[in-house]
């Protein structure tokens, strides 16, 4: 195995510029606006190693599921099978099958084998409250706000562009 | 962002902010001239990723939502214009929506401009499960542009627009990142044209009409 990847590594570096789109075997998870480099099989699947998915994700594999801080997802007991497998010693989690079962939108690049997670449903349920969903962005000095520390104050967020 | 700025001089001391937030891919590079030139004491922030408008179900700039002191939505998302810079392309006048927003900083869940739940409800419930996609395949677009792959951008931005054809952010942050004519086969003129006009551009706030007392 570790034969085989230096020896996809050094085809790589060979042929240089030519090589951009042959990834082989790799591919990027954009999570939560982060991307990460992965090792992933098959192109066409996102079966990636546990270890792969926590550095992409934050999400651990655990007995009761999929988790990550105070939240969890179990993964459905009759179909186990379709997120976890286990090959020669490593776990591998499907990553779309879970994408899936979160009802998280996925966009695919296939010449750049890259893969955007859009917000899971957990993240887009704001709106049953009513309450406005918080965010934390940045002003020009860099300096960071969130809508919460407004908490207090009437507030008129108001967005707009260059364009 | 002057008009803004005006508006958070008149009302900054009724405990009230104004939180501008730019929906711009190039960030600083883009957004930062306005914000300099305009140097607001309000809270003006930067948006590469459109998170706002995602998080909100934004479709236009300029979007206004208010957000009382409990953090709860007021009134959702439309057309906010605080002055008539922008009045020969919009024909909207942006007195009856100032008049509304002091009333409001001034008498909170009282005032008339304060939407009730039930609406709130039928406007905040946006459930199109395309328009989750869309964001997505934006999100996608934009990462590819940003590591260098306009080409390869494109087709993501165009997948976009078809999924969320309501989105005038997904189309016009996309011809504004390439050629559009050239990319897109259109611009944002003919978009509008095609659209109806720029009174369907933007429609104006949906405000209560209210009786003015002698």
């Amino acid at each position: 195995m570790i034969t085989a990847r230096a020896a996809i590594a050094a085809f790589v570096l060979l042929l240089g510029p030519l090589a951009i789109h042959a990834k082989q075997g790799r591919a990027t998870v954009v999570y939560d606006d982060v991307a990460t480099e992965v090792a992933a099989g098959d192109a066409a699947q996102l079966w990636i190693s546990t270890a792969d998915l926590t550095r992409a994700t934050r999400f651990e594999l655990k007995p009761q599921g999929v988790c990550r801080d105070q939240l969890c997802f179990p993964v459905p007991k009759a179909r186990a099978s379709e997120f976890v497998r286990k090959d020669s010693g490593t776990t591998f989690f499907n990553l779309l099958a879970f994408a899936q079962l979160v009802n998280q939108p996925v966009a695919h690049d296939e010449a750049l084998a890259t893969w955007y997670f859009g917000l899971r449903s957990d993240q887009r349920e704001g709106f049953s409250s009513l309450q406005a969903p918080d965010f934390t962005l940045p002003d020009m000095a860099g300096k960071l706000h969130s809508l919460s520390n407004f908490r207090g104050k009437k507030v008129l967020l108001v967005t707009w562009a260059s364009w | 962002m002057p008009g803004w700025q005006a508006i958070y001089r008149q009302l900054r001391d009724k405990n009230f902010e104004v939180i501008s937030v730019a929906q711009d891919t190039n960030g600083v590079k883009d957004a930062g001239p306005w914000i300099t030139a305009a140097s607001p004491t309000y809270t003006a922030l930067i948006d590469e990723k459109h998170l706002v408008s995602k998080l909100y179900n934004m479709v236009n700039v300029p979007t206004g939502v208010w957000i009382n002191e409990e953090g709860k939505i007021v009134r959702p998302n439309e057309v906010a214009f605080v002055d008539d810079r922008f009045k020969t392309f919009t024909g909207l006048d942006s007195e009856p929506y100032l008049t509304a927003l002091k009333d409001w900083v001034e008498k909170g869940g009282k005032s008339v401009y304060a939407m009730s739940e039930e609406k709130l409800r039928e406007r905040l419930n946006v459930n199109d499960p395309n328009f989750v996609l869309a964001a997505a395949q934006f999100g996608l677009g934009e990462y590819l542009y940003k590591d260098g792959h306009l080409a390869e951008a494109i087709p993501h931005f165009r997948e976009a627009q078809r999924l969320n054809p309501k989105s005038w952010n997904y189309k016009r942050q996309a011809y504004a990142l390439s050629d559009a004519k050239r990319d897109y086969g259109t611009t944002f003129a003919d978009e509008v044209q095609k659209a109806g006009g720029n009174k369907v551009y933007y429609q104006a706030p949906d405000l209560p009409t209210v009786d003015k007392k002698p």
